[in-house]
């Protein structure tokens, strides 16, 4: 009898590992006008942010849930608490961090990787930020990297002209639910003309039960600027469904730069209803870099509006879809102006009964002369008991173009597997040389401790052929 | 009337991106007269030709209103029972004009095991006058058939033309299409094949070229269902002045379907700045050992290509439209028969400024 190689998912202990449900405040389940109220005078909002979040209140419940793409219907807001608040203050030394909240981000390697590689730190544990920290040199030119209620207080004007203007509140219904009760997530303003050298890193962790996390993280980065901003997602695993519903806002003006690495490793009960998007000035460029490995239901769709002259995007992504995960994950890009390029690189694994679908946008608009585009997708489907889907819309208004979109599904490939055995390797060496050829060019735009996490992912556990 | 939407993809995800959103209102159906303009012509003499068509429900089709229309008042129906396994033609001919007007016909090919034929379906109209077309094609190839249909609509720019396709193929039969669709200021086809045998390929290669505000609305599925079953789309298409064209295209390949191939290219050629495509070219895929691949382009004539041939004294317009039936010849090759492809080439000829 044929045997079959299995891929070993993901390597779940390093998150599973839960702390007591002991926090310093957690809101009621459910959704009403006295929730989100409770929630603004818990964070003692100024005026307009909660004049935001009750909009926004009436925007969710005016709206209907998406009629495409996964099942929702587990998802009951009766059941989910959206604000829990730790016991913890806001911290700009580990020392201070209680000791288990501490523990839960040693564990996930956060300080040591700021030590070694990385020039600031965020780090939200449930609904509130625990530590912030960042080098002095970039505090003395100017950056700024701080929690978003900080923001609130401190920035307010740039908070105000840009707090979901990019991602409208109407844009769908767990956009609305976000602004209603967002609490959390970083804030980043990167000066004119200063250039990061090393990366900052905003790591989420939902540690609470039958709760939602909602961080909205807004990001400037003004012209002539350059910055590497890193998130880390993870939760442990409960019987129960969990929300996360964040948003993230990226403003990149003029000539500057933008790369946003995402990790997203959500326990297996998680609905991730994420939303990003990203608006380019002119000669300006946003790379996004995502993998998504976690979650029960992902509906993930980051989008680049290129509204400069010149403007540039590149998105590269990855998704593993294992049994009982179903993880709809793509890409958008609106090309808004002349001589504007998109390049899309996507890919996905599905076993053991997982789903994983790509789904995206580009449309090049009429004024869009001279735009260039090139998406690319390819899935690899590893037993017959999973699926793989491609959907995508090109919509392309205007001649003066290049667009060209390919796809391809399939398993690993017979002869590729007999070419490298014909050079000495074993079927085994093969195979998993093929695999991990197949996720390299994502791999290799990744953090260095995330390429790492993600080679322990395809972690073969060789034994026959595939298929 | 209400309004409805048809020809809508089953993904719905299209509906949020203006590729589902003709509706029914923005349609006039006419009342239905007579036509008489038609010949039918089997080369080979041993087909059985009747008008014992089928009844039953289109699984999709354009919509109800429409399909119905076809299967309660169509005023021209015709059964063939294909007998011949000598790849002979039959042509159905249609000319629109003054007397003849609409025409709803419903055509029902039934193909006998190990059979081989080509089908050629021409629509022609006379004058400038609004036509209308509505019709089904239903072809149920039995094991071991071989079945050409070629679809050749070459009415007027004024016209409607909407036509719903329904395919059902048992082991190692093939039924590939050709279709020409350069006729109809709404040209709307629903195409659907159920590949059920194995080793069945379902191809169908479309070329359409529009001209002024000509829609082109195509939604293409095809399930894979049989072992080592194999489909093949490839859309060609050029668009001039406003015209647009929607391209919703799916392989399903459905649990079982072991060692099936499904393959869906669409490529269009934009010869104006006012000119729209949209695609969605979408794979669906719930059998792992399968090969699917899609490819989707768009953009304007290459710069190179035009300057290399214009060195070699052609003129703009003439370097355009050599490098158009470049990209379509590999479709129009398919269709065998010199009057067609002559007219074929004569009206891109003319749509292309001669």
């Amino acid at each position: 009898m044929e045997e079959k190689t299995y891929l070993e998912e993901v390597d779940r202990n390093i998150y599973d590992f839960k702390n007591k449900d002991d926090y310093d405040y957690k809101i009621k389940k459910g959704l009403t006008k006295e929730i989100v109220e409770e929630i603004s005078r818990q964070k003692n909002d100024p005026d307009w942010m909660r004049e935001i979040r009750l909009k926004a209140l009436d925007i969710y419940n005016s709206l209907e849930l998406p009629t495409w793409g996964p099942d929702l219907s587990v998802l009951d807001m009766d059941e989910i608490a959206t604000y829990v608040r730790p016991k913890s203050k806001l911290n700009s030394s580990w020392e201070d961090v209680p000791e288990d909240i501490k523990d839960t981000f040693e564990k996930l390697g956060i300080p040591e990787a700021e030590k070694k590689s990385l020039a600031g730190v965020g780090a939200q544990y449930d609904s509130e930020v625990v530590y912030h920290s960042m080098k002095e040199d970039l505090i003395k030119q100017g950056v700024i990297y701080t929690d978003m209620e900080t923001a609130v207080r401190e920035y307010p004007d740039i908070v105000k002209e840009h707090f979901m203007k990019c991602v409208p509140v109407n844009d769908h219904k767990f956009v609305a639910l976000h602004a209603a009760v967002w609490s959390g997530g970083s804030f980043v303003y990167v000066p004119k003309g200063v250039k990061l050298d090393f990366p900052l890193q905003s790591y989420f962790r939902l540690n609470s039960p039958e709760s939602g996390q909602f961080e909205h993280t807004l990001i400037i980065v003004e012209e002539g600027a350059s910055l590497h901003f890193i998130e880390g997602c993870s939760a442990p695993k409960y019987n129960k469904v969990n929300l996360h519903a964040g948003c993230v806002e990226l403003y990149v003006k003029d000539n500057a730069y933008l790369r946003y690495s995402t990790i997203e490793n959500w326990s297996k009960n998680m609905l991730n209803l994420n939303t990003k998007k990203a608006i380019i000035g002119k000669n300006a460029q946003v790379d996004w870099v995502s993998g998504s490995f976690g979650s029960k239901i992902s509906m993930l769709y980051p989008m680049s509006i290129l509204n400069g002259e010149n403007a540039k995007t590149e998105y590269t992504g990855i998704s593993f879809a294992g049994g009982g995960q179903n993880l709809d994950t793509g890409f958008k890009v609106i090309h808004n102006a002349p001589n504007t390029s998109s390049v899309i690189n996507s890919k996905s694994i599905s076993k053991n009964g997982g789903k994983c679908t790509y789904r995206s946008l580009v449309r090049i608009a009429e004024n869009a002369k001279n735009s260039k585009s090139t998406v690319s997708c390819e899935s690899l489907m590893l037993d017959d008991i999973s699926v793989s889907d491609t959907i995508p819309v090109n919509d392309i208004r205007t001649d003066d173009v290049e667009f060209s979109h390919e796809a391809t599904i399939g398993k690993l490939s017979d002869k590729a597997i007999f070419y490298l055995m014909s050079r000495g390797l074993t079927e085994e060496d093969a195979k998993a040389m093929i695999v991990r050829g197949f996720a390299y060019p994502i791999s290799k735009e990744l953090p260095i401790e995330y390429a790492v996490e993600m080679n322990n992912l395809i972690n073969l556990e060789l034994k026959g052929a595939i298929g | 009337m209400k309004d409805l939407v048809i020809n809508e993809s089953s993904t719905r995800t299209a509906r949020n991106y203006l590729i589902n959103n003709i509706k029914l209102s923005d349609i006039k159906i006419p009342k239905i007269k007579e036509f008489k303009n038609i010949k039918v012509i089997s080369e080979s003499g041993k087909d059985v030709i009747s008008e014992d068509v089928s009844k039953d429900k289109l699984t999709y089709g354009i919509d109800e209103a429409f399909t119905n229309e076809v299967l309660e008042n169509a005023n021209h129906k015709l059964k063939i029972n294909v007998n011949s396994k000598t790849n002979k033609n039959i042509y159905i001919r249609y000319k629109f004009d003054e007397n003849n007007q609409t025409l709803v016909d419903n055509i029902d090919i039934e193909s006998e095991e190990g059979c081989r034929e080509t089908i050629n379906i021409v629509l022609e109209s006379e004058g400038n006058r609004e036509y209308y077309h509505n019709g089904i094609i239903r072809v149920n190839a039995k094991e071991n058939t071989d079945i050409k249909v070629n679809i050749i609509s070459l009415i007027n720019i004024n016209s409607l033309n909407f036509i719903s396709i329904e395919n059902t193929l048992c082991d190692f039969a093939k039924v590939s299409y050709t279709y020409v669709e350069f006729g109809g200021r709404n040209s709307i086809t629903n195409y659907y094949s159920n590949v059920i045998g194995k080793e069945a390929i379902s191809n169908i290669d479309t070329v359409f070229l529009g001209k002024e505000n000509q829609l082109f609305d195509a939604n293409y599925l095809t399930d894979l269902r049989g072992v080592k079953s194999e489909t093949n789309m490839i859309i060609e298409g050029a668009l001039s002045d406003t015209s647009k064209n929607h391209f919703k295209g799916i392989i399903d390949f459905k649990k079982g379907c072991k060692k099936a191939k499904g393959n869906e290219q669409e490529s269009c050629t934009l010869l104006s700045d006012k000119s729209k495509s949209i695609a969605m070219p979408v794979l669906l895929c719930s059998e792992e050992d399968v090969e699917g691949s899609h490819g989707n382009s768009a953009g304007k004539v290459g710069e190179k290509e035009l300057f290399y041939i214009m060195s070699r004294g052609l003129t703009k317009k003439e370097a355009m439209r050599l490098l158009v039936k470049a990209k379509f010849n590999k479709i129009l090759e398919k269709i065998h028969d010199d009057e067609y492809t002559c007219k074929i080439n004569s009206l891109i000829d003319e749509r292309l400024g001669e």
